[in-house]
């Protein structure tokens, strides 16, 4: 059964010059739906390509099952690769290009024949099993591809980007189509994707990866509500964040005064010590907000600068008496709208922060997606 | 508005303009040979299949002539395949050191004098100072013919070598745009790399290796220069013309010329229907019984292991022995042959003596030199100011297409039918506009050269989406001759400068039609199958290497441009 292990796999490119991978050591289960997220260039794409072979590591090592599979290449690994742009080949119609794999693999005419029809079944295309695939439409091409990366019998399936070429409507259908098939065949998935909200919706678990390296893996929820880092707390959903230094630390409560001397209540972490420099991070959902002066835990009062309608929601960004900039997302059919110049009071419970350490190279660096 | 009605009418001239140059100096003479040929049918007629001394002993050459030069086309383009496909995936795949030089080598046989070439490959393989010095005398004999396909070897591997370039070439800017996921879907699917090839790869690539191979099959049935260098007692079909010509057989010759035309013409139209037809897909697409295939899944398995770096080598290594071995041996044994023929020991055969001695070589290969350099540059720049405007005309209007097919058959068309078209139009028997000379000479090299200039700038033009760039421009303020002058031809720079060298050497080594229209004004590659006829092998041995040092200055110089 097809659990996948990465022992530090490290992969660089330019004679060294580039770090794609970077020590990366991993441990995805058996039947388990798992992502690679990160920004663009941190090496979730290449990692998934030393798993299925199309590229060879450096250093480490790759297990699918009980198999070494390092230096294997690609055919003889049992995997089924999805691609971004498809690759449906453009010389064969959807029939021959679903039943390669068993063709190559000189399976029986009699199963090839089962296989081919029970997949495309499968993803309702059966009735265009003639057609070529220019004919078809994104989402149609990408669930041929899918089907086609399945019939070959593979136990392990790694989708690079799969959603990424799609319109978004079809995007948010295909994946949980996706996931549904996975879980229904009893299948490995992992997943490669750029955007967060994706994988937080489909994955069993998500690894975030940057500069070639692994920084946290867990659950969408762990992610959400315990992230280790700055720039995870960023990446994943949206947080705000707020300087200042810890003034004192009382049972499960840390008090950090903020700039010009506004003071706020937080949860204690295993980073706060009384006068470290830190960073306080608040997801914008997690705000309360009153017109006018009210008493509210954490309370801090500001004026509102813009307000933007977004459909579901309405952003609010907001300029603290401190001076430090929030923004403040609230439900937009909730009522109690404001406007633009409108005195507020804003505030969060202490459960719902986060501190973490000042970043060494200061805050703006560590949120570089590049 | 007069300025809007003003522009129309630019453009409609220069328009006008364009298309008639193009018909006048290249079209016409391109097609003139047919006309000429139909319009005076009872005169060919009569010389060829009704002649009063010798009945069709004239039809019965031809025949033979056209029949040898289409075995040994097609035998040279079969083994092209066979040594070109391995390589261009080699190269288009691979990243190694050294990988510039091998691919400047594959061009050098594309842009090197073929005469020169020709006289090294006969003195490496039936010379004492070639590969002969390992064993004392010359490995093969000028005239030795491989028995069973019945072609001439030495011919066979000069025909191979100046031909799998296109190959090569053509093929590896294919496999190079291709998209490498189709490659690796196919293999995570559980394909080997062979399977992978023939199933995806090889059907994906067919449309630029027929057009590939029609170039060279085209080249090689129209290749003179070195074929007559090494031919012995062998005759081709380009040969014979040259040779009827000077013997003012014109009606069999321009016979023989029309066939030549008719037969490149037919090979791009067969080859074009295929491709329409269904994209080449199923060209090849043969079906099989499930055992065979499954037989051939598991030899391909097989040889995706441990064998596979044998392809690269076999064909690097005919790389080496055709291309290579000959060039260096040629300019090695210039410093063998300098004071003493290292065959007989007589001074007679030295370079220094043919040279400078009574015959006097040097001054006649200077004086063609500066010909060669005089002609390769006034056509090729004539051909570029043809040619630039042509491809606009190509690419924006809907009939452009039937001009591109035109524009596409002098560039396959045998030289030599070539030179006698323009020899028979323009010349005294003609329009009697020149005599053979160095003007008549340029003419004919206009004709091959606007299409040489032309090929590479339109496929540069295809890949950079200049309409959408050029409309950028336009929504910013540009004129549309503001647009092509600041946006379009700074990008297609590199696309003419390559049609520029790659005319400018073909020219430089032309020698099929050059022989016919060039009078007492000869040029270097004539000169150097000159000398060999006229036994002057030492002076032809240093031709031949002055002329492949020349291409190999100008090949260094196109890299130094190009990567500016």
């Amino acid at each position: 059964m097809p659990d996948v292990k990465l022992a530090n796999v490290t992969k660089s490119y330019a004679k060294g010059r580039i770090l794609a991978v970077d020590r990366v050591s991993l441990h995805v289960h058996d039947k388990e739906y798992f992502s690679l997220i990160g920004p663009s260039g941190c090496g979730k794409t290449t990692t998934l390509r030393v798993i299925a072979g199309l590229v060879e590591p450096d250093e480490g090592e790759v297990h699918i099952g009980d198999r070494l599979v390092t230096h294997l290449p690609p055919e003889d690994r049992d995997i089924g690769y999805v691609f971004q742009q498809y690759a449906l080949f453009p010389n064969m119609d959807v029939w021959d290009n679903v039943t390669y794999g068993p063709t190559v693999k000189a399976w029986e005419e009699e199963k090839r024949e089962r296989i081919g029809r029970e997949m495309l079944q499968m993803v309702r295309l059966y009735d265009r099993a003639d057609a070529v695939p220019q004919e078809l439409s994104g989402g149609m091409m990408q669930r041929v591809a899918l089907s086609r990366a399945l019939a070959a019998g593979a136990e392990l399936l790694l989708l690079d980007e799969p959603l990424g070429a799609l319109d978004a409507k079809i995007r948010n259908e295909l994946r949980y189509e996706i996931r549904h098939l996975v879980k229904d065949l009893g299948l490995t998935a992992i997943h490669v994707t750029h955007d967060q909200a994706e994988a937080m919706a489909i994955s069993d678990r998500i690894a975030v990866m940057r500069k070639g390296r692994i920084i946290q893996v867990g659950t969408p929820h762990e992610l959400y509500m315990n992230p280790k880092e700055i720039f995870i707390a960023n990446f994943i959903g949206e947080s705000n964040f707020l300087e200042g230094t810890v003034v004192s630390l009382k049972g499960d409560v840390a008090t950090v005064r903020l700039r010009r001397d506004l003071q706020v209540n937080s949860k204690k972490t295993e980073v706060s010590q009384k006068n470290e420099r830190i960073v306080l991070a608040v997801r914008p959902e997690a705000f309360e907000m009153a017109k006018g002066k009210k008493k509210l835990v954490n309370g801090l009062s500001g004026a509102i600068e813009k307000v933007r309608f977004e459909g579901t929601d309405i952003r609010y960004e907001i300029r603290l008496a401190n001076d430090d900039s929030i923004v403040v997302v609230r439900p937009s059919l909730r009522g109690g709208w404001l406007k633009e110049a409108d005195e507020v009071t804003v505030g969060f419970p202490p459960e719902k922060s986060r501190l973490f350490l000042y970043p060494p190279k200061g805050l703006r660096a560590e949120l570089e997606l590049e | 508005m007069q300025l809007l009605g003003n522009r129309r009418f630019i453009t409609k001239v220069v328009i006008v303009v364009v298309l008639a140059s193009l018909g006048i100096f290249v079209l016409l003479p391109t097609f003139y040979l047919v006309s000429f040929t139909l319009t005076r049918w009872p005169e060919v007629y009569a010389d060829v299949f009704a002649n009063p001394l010798i009945g069709d002993a004239n039809w019965q050459q031809i025949l033979r002539y056209l029949t040898f030069s289409l075995r040994l086309s097609l035998i040279a383009v079969i083994l092209d395949f066979l040594f070109g496909i391995p390589l261009a995936y080699f190269l288009a795949r691979k990243q190694f050191f050294g990988k510039s030089l091998l691919e400047d080598i594959i061009t050098l046989s594309l842009v090197i004098p073929t005469s020169g070439f020709g006289v090294a490959t006969l003195l490496t393989w039936t010379g004492v100072s070639g590969l002969g010095a390992l064993i004392g005398r010359g490995i093969v004999e000028a005239s030795f013919v491989i028995p069973l396909i019945n072609v001439p070897l030495l011919m066979l591997l000069v025909h191979v070598a100046l031909t799998f370039p296109y190959i090569v070439r053509t093929l590896q800017g294919k496999l190079e745009d291709l998209e490498p996921a189709f490659e690796e879907a196919s293999r995570t699917l559980g394909a080997s790399a062979f399977t992978t090839f023939r199933k995806v790869i090889f059907p994906l690539s067919l449309p630029a290796l027929f057009s590939g191979g029609v170039l060279a099959f085209a080249r090689s049935l129209g290749e003179t220069g070195a074929t007559m260098v090494v031919a012995g007692i062998h005759t081709t079909a380009p040969m014979a013309i040259v040779r009827w010509v000077s013997e003012f057989k014109l009606a069999t010759a321009s016979f023989l010329g029309f066939l030549l035309i008719i037969t490149a013409t037919i090979a791009i139209l067969l080859v074009d229907f295929l491709l329409r037809r269904d994209g080449g897909f199923k060209t090849l697409g043969f079906s099989m019984t499930p055992r065979i295939g499954d037989t051939i899944l598991k030899l391909e398995k097989a040889f995706s292991g441990k064998v596979r770096w044998l392809k690269d080598f076999v064909s690097l290594a005919v790389v080496a022995v055709v291309v290579i071995l000959p060039i260096i041996i040629v300019l090695i044994s210039v410093g063998a042959y300098w004071s003493v023929d290292p065959d007989t020991g007589k001074i007679q055969g030295s370079v220094l003596y043919q040279l400078f001695g009574p015959s006097n070589y040097f001054a006649t290969l200077m004086k063609a030199t500066l010909a060669s350099i005089f002609v390769a540059v006034i056509a090729t720049y004539i051909a570029a100011c043809i040619a630039i405007p042509s491809v606009y005309l190509i690419k924006r209007y809907r009939n452009g297409r039937i001009l591109r097919y035109l524009l596409r058959i002098p560039l396959i068309v045998p030289s030599s039918a070539l030179g006698l078209s323009v020899l028979l139009l323009w010349g005294p028997s003609g329009l009697n506009l020149g005599t053979p000379g160095i003007w008549l000479i340029i003419l004919t090299h206009i004709v091959f050269s606007v299409p040489v200039v032309m090929e590479p700038t339109i496929a540069a033009y295809e890949g950079l989406n200049l309409l959408r760039y050029e409309g950028v421009a336009r929504t910013l303020g540009a004129t549309p001759y503001d647009a092509i002058e600041t946006v379009s031809l700074p990008m297609l720079k590199r696309g003419i400068l390559a049609g520029v060298i790659l005319s400018f050497t073909r020219s430089l080594g032309e020698t099929g039609a050059t022989f016919l229209v060039m009078g007492s004004d000869v040029t270097v590659p004539p000169l150097v199958v000159n000398m060999v006829e006229s036994l002057a092998f030492s002076a032809a041995l240093f031709a031949s290497a002055f002329l492949i040092a020349l291409s190999l200055v100008l090949l260094l110089l196109f890299r130094i441009v190009a990567r500016r």
